[in-house]
């Protein structure tokens, strides 16, 4: 249904602690994006490419697609910081349009690079770990943080309901297309709207069948889920502080 | 001189076409990475006051009914599968709506600050779309700003008697367009131009994703119309449940 939690499920690194993990990708997703240096962002880029597609055995094709998701985004936010419409022509380029110049300047060029590799070696980090951690270990991890107890309620019941949902609207989808509910574009529209509230009604049904099947249950205003721990080894503990470290120093020598 | 045209036409043409060949034209997520970490600090703090009146007030809404809880998460997971449903697009590119617009007229603007951000939140982690240091500022502009002008402008229309689907198009409408100009100005502030500025880079910014943007608008106002429009004909005690009717007579 969704790639990235499908993918999560099947890899090899999922069974490794989630708290190191998370720490692994936030500390490397900090460094990135503090330093915005394009050594610390290739040297990211790479580990985490290893990391993910070598060691937690995603598939590498997959992996490059996903790594063009925000690539629409990159390519026009990135066009917009570089390009220029101004009276005067800067340095780099300057292409005259009647009166005015289409130009942009070395400066902007160069940060312009550093912003794309920043970006995306944070990105990468965000994959490894989506890619690798199953979103309820996240979320046990994130009990461990002491988040607030309802807030993670709300995030785990979510998360149940996105697959309940998302399966139900696909099907109604399915179903529309099979009946030319998306024959013209006024058509498509309708269909849409259709889906969207007959999903509603399903998911208040739905919500009300969940809570008197808890309530039958003995809910007393919390939820209690039994989580399979598995314990942090030492040596992945000094993994992930040593590549921090070593970040860091990539990040002091070479700027 | 006609060389250099011929230049900048092409130029032109291929922005142009990597709209249609992008894999996801997206509501405007501030992908990951992408903010200096001061800006992705001060949005996130900006947000807080609104993610705390959220919370408290879903807590109290908890607190008075149990059985809201799940109906609460029920609406969450909601607003994210409409956002992640394909929509018919006029361009054939994949796009998708914000459902925050929605949300805010169903469920109120406090209770989607808080659906909000974890539908963010899933949004970075399972469809990558946003992430997680541009969580404050995507929260901002989609969650809070978005909504409250969503919820404004409804609530407007209808004590002004404007027609129930002007009003939703409308609001809907507008507040899909303030959340892409919030976002732009996100950007600006982060990227001043050289040659002018932040009022300048806004404008460039809000540029270069108008050619995405302003469709989707209409569509999603379209969208959201059609949608409840559906849910007054077929989910009116739904609608009482979630206390969306509850203020009117004839309900």
């Amino acid at each position: 249904m969704l790639l990235i939690d499908r993918l999560s499920c099947q890899s090899k690194l999922r069974y490794i602690n989630a708290s190191v993990k998370l720490m692994y990708a936030v500390l490397t997703l900090a460094l990135c994006v503090l330093s915005r240096s394009a050594a610390v962002a290739a040297l990211v880029f790479a580990v985490n490419g290893i990391l993910t597609a070598g060691k937690g055995g995603i598939p590498l094709s997959l992996y490059i697609k996903l790594l063009t998701v925000p690539l629409a985004f990159l390519i026009a936010g990135t066009a917009a910081v570089t390009i220029n419409i101004s009276g005067e022509p800067l340095d780099a380029f300057a292409v005259p349009v009647g009166e005015w110049y289409i130009t942009g300047s070395s400066a902007g060029i160069c940060q312009a690079f550093r912003l794309c590799a920043t970006a995306l070696g944070a990105v990468t980090c965000l994959y490894f770990l989506s890619l690798n951690t199953v979103m309820t270990d996240i979320l046990a991890a994130c009990r461990k943080l002491h988040m607030p107890p309802l807030l993670l309620e709300l995030t785990l019941l979510i998360y149940r309901f996105i697959f309940v949902l998302l399966k139900t609207g696909t099907a109604i989808m399915t179903s529309q297309q099979s009946r030319l509910g998306n024959r013209d574009f006024r058509t498509r529209v309708r269909s849409f709207g259709l889906m969207g509230s007959s999903l509603f009604i399903l998911a208040v049904k739905r919500s009300n069948a969940l809570y008197d099947a808890m309530e039958a249950r003995c809910y007393d205003g919390s939820l209690k889920v039994l989580s399979r721990e598995y314990p942090a080894r030492r040596r992945q503990f000094a993994f992930v502080i040593l590549f921090e470290l070593f970040l860091g120093g990539v990040w002091f020598w070479c700027g | 001189m006609p060389k250099k045209q011929k230049i900048v036409t092409g130029a032109y043409i291929a922005f142009a076409a990597l709209f249609a060949v992008a894999p996801v034209s997206n509501a405007m997520h501030i992908m990951e990475g992408y903010l200096p970490t001061g800006y992705c600090v001060a949005w996130g703090v900006i947000c807080l006051p609104f993610l705390i009146a959220g919370f408290t007030s879903l807590k109290n809404k908890v607190k008075e009914n149990r059985k809201n809880l799940t109906l609460i998460a029920m609406s969450g997971a909601f607003i994210f599968v409409i956002s992640s449903l394909k929509i018919p697009s006029v361009t054939g590119s994949c796009s998708h709506m914000t459902g925050t617009g929605l949300g805010a007229i169903l469920f109120g603007p406090a209770a989607v600050s808080v659906l909000g951000i974890i539908v963010l939140i899933f949004q970075a982690v399972l469809l990558a779309h946003g992430g997680l240091t541009t969580l404050g500022a995507n929260t901002f502009s989609m969650a809070v700003a978005g909504p409250l002008v969503t919820f404004c402008v409804y609530k407007l229309c209808r004590t002004a008697k404007a027609d129930r689907r002007v009003s939703v198009f409308l609001a809907a409408f507008l507040g899909d367009i303030f959340t892409y100009c919030v976002t732009s100005i996100q950007l600006a502030l982060a990227y001043p131009s050289e040659a002018g500025g932040v009022a300048a880079s806004a404008v460039k910014f809000l540029g270069v994703f108008a050619p995405t943007q302003l469709p989707l608008a209409v569509i999603e106002g379209i969208l959201t119309v059609v949608i409840v429009i559906g849910l007054e004909t077929y989910a009116r005690p739904e609608l009482r449940s979630i206390g969306f009717l509850s203020d009117r007579k004839e309900a």
